[in-house]
């Protein structure tokens, strides 16, 4: 158990995460799923659909701290001695993520009239995972409590979050004025398995006597731990079938559901430069069936067990010294086991980024894009700074891109992006976009740099999808 | 112009995919993941008076007092496939100005011993308490047995005995169990 436990951590865990950062996306106008990361873009189509189940795909693994490199590296170096380097360097603050989106439906379309608004709306799924280095619990399953007499295992340091949930959305976009271009969009969320424990509080510590009846004092103080699942009880003991129908079922509405919001906006300074943010995921979801939580509070110190040699007649069985003992933590550290509901906010995003246009006119026809409402027309040459953060169970995540966007035409556009966050400072990506009649696929990927060798990449995240668009 | 921007596109998709693998690695080096932790425990404890080891009421000696605690979590399967070894260390604080033999007997749910130790401890006096300490090392066959009981019987014996004797015996231990899970 403690082994599968470290490999899920160490090795799984190893293999990815970032974020859900989609720099590379994030205003590239020429694709739909811009509208996804700022409902507010300036949309330049009369009508786009997505391939369904082929409109979007987004996959982001990635590790704050370490690479699959640093553990498997083919060097001689024995294994469990790189992992006990890799479980020193971590700290609780490093985490792992897996992200992944996959557009089942996406379309929207221009509604012309005295007020031309661009509505667009879908669904698609998610699968989101965090999971925080526990390091002094993995540093007490790894080496055990023996050099470490005096040290408090903080259970702080357990936190993850695990979340499959599909999205139903419908937004609306629209010009309010020269410069500025605002938009909403409203989310319904329906969860298909949930699990999470974040927030727990207490500690585990040996200490060495005096004072002590006996040669250490085994303590837990202050403990307060929680896991929550949602959607996993109904699913115990079922064929691989009838779970896959059931979690159909919650994929269309059937699940615990939630409600959200993204907003966004862009704000055109002058011809050239402009200002675009958002904020995404602005809710909740409300597990209210099918849930069930394990709590543990309390707190208990343990001597070992205290022989007192009592007196006895003939055949008279001595203290039930083993059994008082669990009866005692059970007592004193309670495990209860709840069916209560419970709300949880869904990961919320901002986007920021200033944009400078420069370079001829894409197409060259002039200074007015006509279709758009007397939008400034595209340059071929786009370039910036974006800004992402996300909210984690830690705290805020951040990461700053600047990017360089070059259309040749109306066919090809591609996109540079060079991301700084806490975790790396050399992740170039870039993507390609291309536009035939009206058909448009796009391929965008990370940390190019690392990927001839993905072993030695902290995060690697890939968007690629297919969509009609009409200009 | 569109067919070649086309061509352009698929070829850097196939070189992006073509050039991006794994190098330098060796997964099966999982094979070779050992966890190796090393646990301290508290084990037992007592405290001992003179007066146990006289039975007031018929004026005679009690030479030999036992007590019995399961120690369940021994004799688990689980346990027995990872421990590798234990340390035992028994400290043992006497102010009573009698020596003892101690006895530690593991045993299994019908009662058969699995595995013995014995040591002594060194007569003390109230004013001047001695410390003997005992240390019993098992190695993965010793062990082997070990996890084979379910309890341990703890057996003080005292060479002679009065109502005026005074003092009190302690123990303190701990054990330290060296696990491998592979």
């Amino acid at each position: 158990m403690i082994k599968k436990f470290l490999f899920i951590y160490l090795f799984l865990g190893i293999s990815v995460v970032v974020c859900q950062n989609k720099q590379l996306l994030y205003n590239w106008e020429v694709t739909p799923q811009t509208l996804l990361l700022n409902p507010g873009s300036i949309v330049s189509g009369r009508f786009h659909a997505g391939v369904p189940l082929g409109s979007g795909f987004h996959f982001n693994v990635g590790s704050s701290g370490v690479s699959v490199f640093d553990v498997f590296a083919d060097d001689g170096v024995d294994i469990n001695t790189k992992i006990t380097n890799t479980i020193s360097r971590l700290s609780s603050r490093d985490f792992f993520t897996v992200n992944q989106q996959l557009d089942v439906i996406n379309f929207g379309w221009l509604s012309k009239g005295f007020d031309p608004m661009y509505f667009s709306g879908g669904m698609y799924q998610e699968l989101d995972v965090i999971a925080y280095f526990p390091k002094d619990i993995a540093l007490l399953a790894w080496e055990g409590n023996r050099n470490y007499i005096g040290k408090a295992f903080d259970f702080n340091h357990i936190s993850a979050r695990a979340d499959l949930l599909t999205v139903y959305h419908f937004g609306v976009n629209k010009q309010v004025s020269k410069k500025l271009t605002a938009g909403v969009r409203f989310k319904l969320y329906s969860s298909m398995v949930s699990v999470s424990s974040t927030r727990n509080k207490g500690a585990f510590k040996t200490t060495l006597r005096p004072g002590s009846v006996n040669i250490y004092e085994h303590t837990v103080t202050d403990l307060d731990a929680e896991v929550k699942t949602s959607g996993f009880i109904s699913l115990d003991g079922l064929e691989q079938s009838q779970v896959s129908k059931k979690l159909l079922g919650r994929a269309l509405l059937g699940g615990n559901l939630g409600i959200g919001f993204d907003a966004g906006m862009t704000y055109q300074f002058d011809k050239q430069l402009s200002l675009t943010a958002s904020v995404l995921d602005l809710g909740a979801i409300f597990h209210t069936k099918d849930t069930e939580r394990y709590k543990a509070s309390g707190d208990y110190t343990l001597d070992g067990i205290e022989l007192i040699f009592p007196e006895l007649e003939n055949d008279q069985s001595t203290i039930p010294y083993y059994d008082n003992l669990e009866d005692d933590i059970v007592r004193e550290i309670p495990v209860d086991t709840l069916n209560t509901g419970y709300t949880q906010l869904r990961p919320t995003k901002i986007n920021a980024a200033l944009h400078y246009n420069f370079g001829r006119f894409v197409g060259d026809k002039g200074g007015c894009n006509c279709k758009n409402n007397g939008t400034i027309q595209k340059r071929v040459s786009q370039a910036g700074f974006q800004y992402y953060s996300i909210f984690r169970p830690r705290g805020l995540q951040m990461a700053g891109t600047l990017y360089y966007t070059r259309s040749f035409g109306n066919t090809l556009s591609i996109k540079t992006t060079y991301t700084l966050d806490r975790y790396s400072a050399k992740n170039i990506g870039a993507g390609m976009f291309l536009n035939i009649a009206g058909v448009n696929l796009f391929l965008a990927a990370d940390n190019l740099l690392q990927m001839s060798n993905l072993a030695k990449a902290n995060s690697v995240s890939l968007q690629i999808g297919l969509n009609y668009i009409l200009n | 112009m569109e067919t070649n921007i086309f061509k352009l596109f698929f070829l850097l998709t196939y070189t992006l995919l073509c050039v991006s693998c794994f190098e330098d690695t060796d997964f099966n080096q999982a094979n070779e993941l050992v966890v190796r932790p090393e646990i301290e425990l508290d084990l037992i404890y007592f405290n001992l008076e003179a007066s146990k080891f006289y039975d007031y009421t018929n004026n005679t000696e009690i030479l030999v007092i036992k007590d019995t605690t399961d120690l369940d979590f021994l004799g688990g399967n689980d346990i027995t496939d990872i421990l590798k070894g234990a340390d035992f260390f028994f400290e043992f604080t006497n102010s009573i100005p009698r020596g003892f033999n101690v006895s530690f007997d593991f045993l299994n749910q019908a009662d058969v011993s699995k595995y013995l130790m014995q040591t002594t401890v060194a007569s003390g006096n109230q004013d001047a308490p001695v410390v003997s300490y005992f240390v019993q090392s098992l190695d993965e066959p010793q062990i082997k047995e070990l996890t084979k009981a379910k309890k341990v019987l703890v057996t003080v014996t005292i060479p002679s005995s009065s109502q005026d004797l005074s003092g009190v015996l302690n123990l303190q231990s701990k054990t330290t169990y060296y696990l491998q899970i592979e």
